[in-house]
C-alpha cells in the first residue's frame, strides 16, 4: 500500500517538475528571442540557483544519485524535506535557464527524498525507511524517463547494487504506479519517437562494434574531464562555492550563443538526430561541446544530472559514426539515426556503468525492439572499455571526491560473509601526530605491529613499529610522528590510506593487509574516510575464522 | 493518520496542478506547432523544401503523433529528393496504420522516384483500397490515376489497361477527363475503346479539336487511314495552327497515296502502287543493309520479281489472242525463263 502511495506521489511530483521546467523555459526563451538571451539567462540562472544552493540547500547540489546513495547507505535513508524542496525548485530553474544537465538524477533524489520524508513521518524505523528509498527512486525514474522497467532495474543495479534485493516487490509496485500516473496526466507518449530501424546486413555488427569503441572512449573522456574539473573546483576557496556555478552558466551561454542545440537537456535535437536528420559536422561538434558543457556545469556545482547529457552525447557520437559509415557503405548500413539510437545506450553504459539498465532503457524510450542486439554488443564494448580505462564508476568516484566511500557491487556481494564489524576492536589506542618518535617507541612495544595516528582532521594513517624503530636508530628520535608521513596531514589522498569499512568482509581485510604490508588496519566510516571507528588485527581475523591462537 | 491524510491531500492537489499545467502546455504547444507547420507549408509552396523539412520537424517535435504533419514531412522530403528519409518517415506512419491511404500514396510516389516500381505499384494499390478520412471516392480515383500515369510512363500496356477498365465508368463525364481516358486507352493498346470514347466526344462537342485529333490518332492506330484522315482534317479545321495534327494528316495522305489495297482503285493503279512498294522497300532495304547482305536479299527479291513476271506472262498468253513477234526480246526472255 505504501509503495503505491509513494509511487503516485512521486510520479505526480516528477510530472510537476517536468511541466514546471518546461513552462519556465518557455518564459525564459520566448520564440524569436535575441541571441544574447542565451548568454544572459544561463549566467543569471546559475548565479541565482548557485546562491540558493549554497545558502539554503547545500545537499541539493549536483546530480542526486550519489546523494541518494549517501542517504541510503550512510544515513539510514534520511533525506531532509528541505533538500527535496531545494532540489525541485533550484533544479527546475537551473535546467529551464539552459544549463546543460539532465532532469533524471534530480528526479531520483526528489523521489527518494519524498519516500524518506513520508516513511519517517509515518514513524517507520530506519530499516523500513531505507527499504522505501529505492521505491521512491524507481517511481521518479519511471516518470522522468517514461521507462518503468529500466527504472526498476536502475534502482536495483545502481542504487542498491543488487539485482536480487529484497525490496524488488515494492520497487516494481511503485514504478508501475508512477508510470500510470504519468500516463494519466501526460498520455502515452514515449520519450522519443523513432522510426523503425533494423540491421541491414550482418556485416553491420562491425560498425556497431566501432561505435562501442567510440562510445567507450567518449564516455571515459567525459567522466575523466568531469572528475578532473570537479577536483579543480573543490580546491578553490570555500568562499567561492556560491559563485562557482556561474562558470557553468557562462560556458554553456557562450557555447549556446553560437550553437543553441548545446543548451538544456536537448531532447528535441536528439529526436531529430534519431530520425536521421543530421549534419555530420554539427553532430561531431555537439558531441564535443556537450561533453565540455556538461562537465563544467556539473563540476561547478549546478543542480542537474548526467543521465540526459549522456544520452545526448551518445546520440551525437552514434550519429557521427553512423553518418560516416552510411556515406562509405550506403547499401550495407542503416541510416545515422539507427546508430544514434544505439549510441545513446552505449554512452549510458559507458558513463553510468549499468549495461542492463541501458539496454532496457533504450528499448523502453524508443519502443523499438529490432535494434536490441546491436545495442547489446555496442553497450558491452563501451562498458568494458570504460571499466578498463576508468575503473571507478562515476558516482563512486564523485562520492570519493567528497570523502565518502559508497559500497559497490563487490562490497555488496560480501555482506553475507563474516564482516569486519565482527572482528573489530573499538576505541583503540591512537597516537597523536605531535608525539615524538622517541616517546612513542616504548608505548608501542609488545602489543600491536602498527598504530593509528589521529590528529585534529582525523586519521592520518597507520604507523608501524618498525618505522618508529628505523626512525629512532637513524637519529630521528626527536621527530614528530606527523613528519614520518609524506604530508603533514597524513596520506594526502584518502585512497592511499589503507583501510576497511564495517561492512567489508574479513577476506577483503586480509587481502588489504597483504597489499599494504600491515597486520593492523584502521576501520573507517563510509561517510568520512578519516573518521576512525576501530581497528582490525590479523590475529582477530584468524580467530574469527577459527584458526587463530586460543587463550 | 495525519501523515496519510496530508499525503493524499498532496496527491489530490498535485493531480489538479499537473492536469492544469499539462492542459496549458498542450494548448500552447498546439498553437506553436500550428505556427511552425504553417511556416513549413509556406516554404514548400515556395520550393524551399530543405527549410520546410526543418520547420515541419519542429512542429512534429511538439505534436509527434500528428499524422498530417508526418505526411507533410514525407512529402517535403520527397520534394527535396530525400527519398530515403521520406521512406523512413512513412514506414513509421504505416507501421501504426498500414491502411492509411494518403501515407500509402506518398510511399508509392517515393518508391516510384527511387525506381522501385513493383513495390511502388503495390503501395499505390494499398492507397486505392486504403482508408481515407474524407471524400473517399475522389481520393481513391486520384490515387488510381497516379498509378495509371506511372504505368503509362513505363509503357506497361497490360497493367495500364487493367487499371483503366475499372475506372472507365467512374470518371467524371467532363470533356477533359474523357479525352484523357481516350488517350490512355490508346496508350494501353486498346484503340477500339479509344475510338468509342472519342466518337462520343465529337458527337457531343462537334467543335472540339482535341476530340477529333484523338479520334484521328485512334483510327490511325487501328489502321483506318481514311477515317483517320477525315478526323485529322476536321481537327485542323477547328485548330488550323496545330502543326502536329497537320503532320499526321500529311502522313495519312502519303500513306493513302501508297496503299495498293484501298477500295476503288483500278487494277493499273494497284499494279503501279505495288511496283512502287517494291521499289521503295528495296530502297529502304539498301539504306540499312550492308552490301554483301544486300546482294543476297536483292537476289531473293529478283527471284520473286521473275516469278511474278512469269505468272503475268502466262496470264497474257491465256487472255491475249495475238501472239508476240518471234523476235520480241521480252518473248524470248520469257521463253528462256520458262525453259
Amino acid at each position: 500500500m505504501l509503495s503505491l502511495v509513494i509511487g503516485a506521489l512521486v510520479g505526480l511530483v516528477v510530472v510537476a517538475f517536468i511541466l514546471l521546467t518546461g513552462r519556465l523555459a518557455a518564459h525564459m526563451y520566448p520564440a524569436g528571442g535575441s541571441g544574447w538571451r542565451r548568454v544572459l539567462v544561463p549566467v543569471l540562472g546559475s548565479l541565482s540557483t548557485g546562491y540558493l544552493l549554497w545558502r539554503y540547500f547545500p545537499s541539493a547540489r549536483g546530480s542526486g544519485i550519489p546523494q541518494t546513495k549517501f542517504a541510503l547507505f550512510i544515513d539510514d535513508g534520511r533525506i531532509q524535506f528541505r533538500t527535496v524542496f531545494g532540489k525541485f525548485f533550484c533544479c527546475s530553474a537551473s535546467l529551464a535557464s539552459g544549463i546543460a544537465l539532465g532532469r533524471e538524477g534530480p528526479s531520483v533524489q526528489v523521489g527518494a527524498g519524498l519516500a524518506s520524508v513520508v516513511g519517517r513521518n509515518l514513524g517507520l524505523d530506519a530499516k523500513q525507511v531505507k527499504a522505501l528509498v529505492p521505491a521512491g527512486c524507481a517511481a521518479a525514474l519511471a516518470a522522468a524517463f517514461n521507462t518503468p522497467i529500466a527504472a526498476v532495474l536502475f534502482s536495483l543495479e545502481e542504487i542498491m547494487g543488487d539485482l536480487h534485493a529484497a525490496v524488488l516487490g515494492s520497487v516494481v509496485l511503485s514504478a508501475a504506479t508512477s508510470w500510470m500516473v504519468l500516463h494519466l496526466v501526460l498520455g502515452d507518449d514515449p520519450l522519443f519517437h523513432v522510426a523503425g530501424y533494423q540491421l541491414v546486413k550482418p556485416a553491420e555488427f562491425g560498425v556497431y562494434a566501432v561505435l562501442g569503441v567510440v562510445g567507450g572512449l567518449g564516455s571515459v573522456s567525459f567522466v575523466k574531464l568531469l572528475l578532473g574539473l570537479r577536483a579543480w573546483f573543490m580546491r578553490l576557496p570555500k568562499s567561492s562555492v556560491w559563485l562557482q556555478p556561474v562558470a557553468g552558466g557562462l560556458t554553456v551561454g557562450i557555447m549556446g550563443y553560437f550553437v543553441p542545440e548545446v543548451m538544456g537537456v536537448g531532447y528535441n535535437y536528439v529526436e531529430k538526430v534519431l530520425n536521421g536528420d543530421i549534419v555530420l559536422k554539427l553532430v561531431v561538434l555537439l558531441a564535443v561541446l556537450k561533453i565540455v558543457a556538461t562537465a563544467v556545469c556539473y563540476a561547478s556545482g549546478n543542480a542537474g544530472g548526467i543521465f540526459g547529457p549522456s544520452l545526448f552525447i551518445g546520440a551525437m557520437m552514434g550519429a557521427a559514426v553512423g553518418g560516416v559509415a552510411h556515406s562509405l557503405f550506403p547499401q550495407s548500413t542503416a541510416g545515422p539515426g539507427a546508430y544514434a539510437l544505439v549510441g545513446m545506450g552505449t554512452a549510458f553504459a559507458g558513463v553510468v556503468r549499468t549495461p542492463l539498465t541501458s539496454v532496457i532503457m533504450i528499448f523502453e524510450i524508443t519502443r523499438d525492439y529490432t535494434i536490441i542486439v546491436p545495442l547489446m554488443i555496442s553497450n558491452l564494448i563501451a562498458f568494458f572499455i570504460s571499466q578498463r580505462l576508468q575503473p571507478e564508476p562515476i558516482y563512486e568516484a564523485l562520492a570519493q571526491q567528497e570523502g565518502v566511500h559508497l559500497p559497490n557491487v563487490h562490497s555488496a556481494s560480501q555482506t553475507d560473509r563474516i564482516q569486519v564489524r565482527q572482528a573489530m576492536r573499538s576505541g583503540p589506542v591512537v597516537l597523536s601526530p605531535d608525539l615524538l618518535v622517541g616517546t612513542a617507541l616504548p608505548m608501542t612495544k609488545g602489543t600491536l605491529d602498527a598504530w593509528p595516528v589521529v590528529g585534529e582532521e582525523g586519521l592520518l594513517g597507520m604507523i608501524r613499529n618498525r618505522d618508529l624503530e628505523n626512525a629512532s636508530s637513524s637519529g630521528g628520535g626527536d621527530k614528530r610522528l606527523a613528519e614520518l608521513f609524506d604530508s603533514p596531514r597524513g596520506h594526502s589522498n584518502a585512497e592511499q590510506l589503507p583501510h576497511v569499512h564495517l561492512d567489508h568482509s574479513l577476506g577483503l581485510a586480509l587481502q588489504r593487509m597483504g597489499t599494504s604490508d600491515l597486520n593492523v588496519l584502521p576501520v573507517v566510516s563510509r561517510a568520512n574516510v578519516r573518521q576512525l571507528l576501530g581497528i582490525v588485527v590479523l590475529d582477530d581475523i584468524l580467530k574469527a575464522y577459527g584458526v587463530g591462537k586460543h587463550e | 493518520m495525519t501523515t496519510f491524510a496530508l499525503v493524499f491531500l498532496a496527491i489530490a492537489a498535485l493531480f489538479a496542478a499537473d492536469t492544469y499545467l499539462a492542459r496549458m502546455e498542450s494548448s500552447e504547444s498546439a498553437i506553436e506547432a500550428t505556427r511552425l507547420f504553417n511556416e513549413g507549408q509556406a516554404m514548400v509552396a515556395r520550393g524551399d523544401n530543405l527549410n520546410a523539412i526543418e520547420r515541419i520537424r519542429d512542429a512534429l517535435s511538439i505534436q509527434r503523433t500528428n499524422r498530417y504533419y508526418q505526411q507533410s514531412l514525407a512529402e517535403a522530403q520527397l520534394a527535396a529528393g530525400r527519398t530515403a528519409d521520406a521512406e523512413v518517415t512513412l514506414r513509421g506512419l504505416l507501421e501504426s496504420d498500414p491502411t492509411d491511404g494518403q501515407a500509402n500514396l506518398i510511399m508509392g510516389r517515393v518508391l516510384a522516384k527511387e525506381g522501385r516500381f513493383p513495390e511502388a505499384i503495390s503501395y499505390f494499390h494499398r492507397a486505392i483500397y486504403g482508408q481515407w478520412g474524407q471524400d473517399v471516392p475522389r481520393n481513391r480515383l486520384r490515387a488510381r490515376f497516379e498509378l495509371i500515369d506511372l504505368l503509362a510512363q513505363r509503357d506497361s500496356k497490360e497493367d495500364l489497361l487493367a487499371e483503366l477498365l475499372p475506372v472507365q465508368d467512374q470518371v467524371p463525364r467532363d470533356l477533359k477527363t474523357r479525352t484523357r481516358m481516350g488517350r490512355l486507352f490508346l496508350r494501353a493498346g486498346s484503340p477500339a475503346r479509344a475510338i468509342d470514347i472519342f466518337r462520343g466526344i465529337v458527337k457531343e462537342a462537334p467543335f472540339d479539336a482535341d476530340g477529333y485529333a484523338g479520334l484521328g490518332e485512334s483510327e490511325f492506330t487501328e489502321g483506318n487511314y481514311p477515317a483517320a484522315t477525315r478526323a485529322f482534317e476536321s481537327a485542323l479545321r477547328m485548330a488550323p495552327a496545330d502543326d502536329s495534327v497537320r503532320k499526321k494528316l500529311d502522313l495519312c495522305h502519303e500513306l493513302l497515296a501508297l496503299d495498293p489495297t484501298l477500295r476503288g482503285l483500278d487494277p493499273a493503279e494497284r499494279l503501279n502502287r505495288s511496283r512502287k512498294l517494291i521499289e521503295l522497300a528495296g530502297e529502304e532495304l539498301s539504306k540499312c543493309v550492308a552490301a554483301g547482305s544486300l546482294n543476297q536479299k536483292a537476289g531473293r527479291v529478283t527471284e520473286s520479281n521473275v516469278d511474278l513476271a512469269e505468272e503475268i506472262w502466262q496470264a497474257r498468253a491465256k487472255e491475249c489472242k495475238s501472239q508476240p513477234a518471234a523476235d520480241d526480246p521480252l518473248a524470248l526472255v520469257m521463253a528462256r525463263l520458262a525453259r
